[in-house]
């Protein structure tokens, strides 16, 4: 269900939005402006690289961040905001994630539910989240790219109460939109190199995610816990950098995002700031196929203020500070470029993996394995 | 007052990021007496090998492989290199002419004469067109692509002579049979005086051309000779230049009606 929002959302959205909004009319303008922001800002770089390359008999190029068609020139599907696009080209993707967790731990130990049960009366024993996430990306001139992501999430939970009673709840709907603007700073290419790329990312999220699900509880219908919600509330920053590279066979990346959360959200609480260190490696096998290893650290702090609804002694997931953590995943993926249709340039990718490292402030649900299905397709 | 500034700020920026195109600065008007300057390019040395690229995309209208013949040399004399005379304000129209690409590439560079250079580059058989040639800044290049296939414009430009560091330009698709047009911006080059234009799906498909200001250029032909006609009498800078070898240059005195010879020899490696 999309929330509307209230006139302190509006107010928020305004401070991000309109510098952003700013910031890309400036580069209409764009026969004007550089390609890459930081042109010419790194002479000595790019001098340096020009001797090496010239005595291979090669040519340095600054500035180009075409992304040839194959197989791994985009990122693992888990990764978003990868790439940048040339003006005027859009991209429109699918992809669908699926999350199990099972049991619950606390720092980096396991708890059994009677663990739990000793110091809650209600214990949440494993979740399962379904996300489908649309999104679309254009390139609005050589300098900025944008970007649009829905999400429909579908989340659920089961529990165990000491009497010995399970229930399980569900909540569904649209979450929080993000939009988001790629700004292409550098690119040197050269064969004996290869090509380095490297793009801020600067966005924002928007509070149109349900913060009030509802569903059946040994109590009755409830507001159901924060895991269990489908947005943030507030207005979110999402700043990032991006680095890529490729070589005729192999592709790589490394790419920092956050998630700033302004304010707090009508319930009186803000969900913890959050930062998303991915690097990865793709091994390009043929013209269509390609597969990658991921590393996904991602660190997430606990909430400031609390949901005056919710008893943060009846179940963990009610406790505001039982939220923080962090986690390092190892993912495998595979990326398929399909025959180009009609002028459209097709992919479809799976990747799926699993925790090596977590630590939370718990008693909180430990992740057990995530799976990333995606289609995306170029005009 | 404190807001009045940040309006002249604001100002200052959009002005600097705004479409402020430059102007041609060169007249077009009736040449009496003018002078000719004719030469050769000679050569010496071993050429480099015409460089082999296998064709991964489009091989069905691209062929399998494709050869990029940089330097064309005939008998010690060298073919497609620019000359160029510097600092020539006024003079004749830029004249109607037409380059095609070395075969098995069918593309063209096609300059339609008169106030301005009006280059038109007509992509075929992956190629789009001479190894070498001329264009003007803040003038719409049009670039018809003729092939079936897509192929990405990657254009270029740089400081250096021999392109060593090149930056981009532009970057964008050329649908199959769909015109373009793109300008080279004076505020984007600034001091640039090569342009490279490339296609990012076809590697083997680039061409370099010469920032020119005038029509008073010229490229060397199949004997490495050229002639520039129709000068105004003057002191110039005469100007050769080749992608693969870099830029030569020769002080010219142009008297009324006057005939100049002017070689320059390059030496390979």
């Amino acid at each position: 269900m999309l929330v509307p929002m209230n006139i302190g959302h509006v107010v928020r959205m305004k401070k991000v939005l309109i510098p952003l909004v700013f910031i890309s009319v400036l580069s209409t303008g764009h026969e004007q402006t550089k390609a890459a922001l930081l042109d010419g800002f790194l002479g000595p770089v790019e001098r340096s690289l020009a001797e090496r390359v010239e005595k291979k008999g090669e040519r340095l190029t600054l500035g180009n961040f075409y992304t040839p068609e194959r197989p791994d020139s985009h990122a693992p599907i888990g990764v978003m905001q990868d790439h940048t696009h040339n003006e005027g080209e859009f991209m429109m993707s699918f992809r669908y994630m699926h999350m199990d967790m099972d049991e619950n731990r606390t720092g980096t130990s396991t708890l059994s539910d009677a663990q739990v049960l000793s110091q809650f009366p209600i214990a949440p024993t494993d979740m399962a989240t379904n996300m489908y996430m649309f999104s679309a990306m254009y390139g609005f001139n050589q300098t900025v790219t944008l970007m649009a992501m829905l999400p429909y999430v579908e989340k659920s939970m089961n529990h165990v109460t000491r009497p010995g009673g399970q229930f399980q709840t569900e909540s569904g709907g649209f979450g929080d939109v993000k939009l988001a603007t790629l700004w292409r700073l550098w690119a040197v290419e050269a064969p004996s190199i290869g090509t380095h790329r490297f793009h801020l990312n600067l966005g924002v999220s928007l509070p149109t995610g349900d913060l009030q699900p509802l569903d059946g509880t040994p109590m009755g219908v409830q507001v159901l816990p924060y895991p269990m919600r489908l947005g943030s509330g507030t207005v979110d920053f999402l700043p990032g950098i991006t680095y890529t590279g490729q070589t005729p066979d192999y592709s790589w990346g490394l790419q920092a995002l956050g998630t700033h959360r302004i304010g707090t959200n009508k319930f009186g609480y803000s969900l913890g700031n959050n930062y998303n260190i991915t690097s990865w490696v793709a091994r390009r096998w043929t013209d269509w196929i390609s597969t990658s290893v991921r590393f996904n650290y991602r660190w997430w702090d606990d909430f400031s203020g609390a949901d005056a609804r919710l008893n943060p002694a009846m179940v963990p997931t009610a406790d505001p500070l039982r939220r923080g953590g962090q986690r390092l995943d190892i993912m495998a993926g595979v990326n398929f470029l399909l025959p180009e249709w009609k002028g459209f340039e097709n992919r479809i990718s799976v990747e799926g993996g699993a925790p090596i490292y977590q630590d939370v402030a718990g008693p909180q649900l430990e992740t057990d394995w995530i799976v990333w299905a995606g289609f995306q397709f170029v005009k | 007052m404190r807001r009045g500034g940040h309006i002249s700020g604001i100002a200052l920026v959009v002005a600097m990021l705004g479409n402020v195109s430059g102007v041609l600065a060169y007249e077009i008007g009736e040449v009496t007496s003018g002078g000719t300057i004719s030469g050769k390019i000679t050569f010496q040395g071993a050429a480099p090998s015409p460089k082999l690229f296998p064709v991964n995309k489009d091989p069905e209208v691209c062929g399998a492989e494709r050869t990029v013949n940089e330097v064309v040399v005939r008998n010690g004399l060298l073919q497609g290199a620019v000359v160029i005379l510097e600092g020539v304000k006024a003079g004749k129209p830029f004249i109607a002419s037409g380059y095609r690409g070395e075969p098995p590439g069918e593309g063209e560079f096609r300059y339609g004469g008169g106030e301005d250079i009006s280059l038109e580059i007509l992509t075929k058989g992956c190629n789009f067109g001479p190894f070498t040639g001329v264009l003007t800044l803040d003038q719409p290049v049009r670039f018809l692509n003729q092939d079936p296939i897509k192929h990405i414009l990657h254009s270029v430009s740089s400081r250096d002579d021999k392109g060593l560091i090149l930056r981009t330009i532009h970057n964008r698709e050329l649908r199959p049979d769909t015109s373009a047009e793109q300008t080279f911006y004076s505020s984007k080059l600034k001091r640039d005086r090569v342009v490279g234009i490339h296609c990012n799906r076809h590697d083997f498909m680039q061409s370099w051309l010469y920032v020119v200001t005038s029509p008073y250029y010229s490229l060397s032909d199949q004997e490495g000779t050229f002639t520039i006609d129709q000068v105004p009498p003057g002191q110039y800078e005469l100007l050769a230049w080749h992608p693969a070898l870099g830029l030569k240059r020769h002080e010219v005195q142009v008297t009324e009606g006057g005939e100049i010879e002017a070689s320059f020899e390059f030496v390979g490696k």
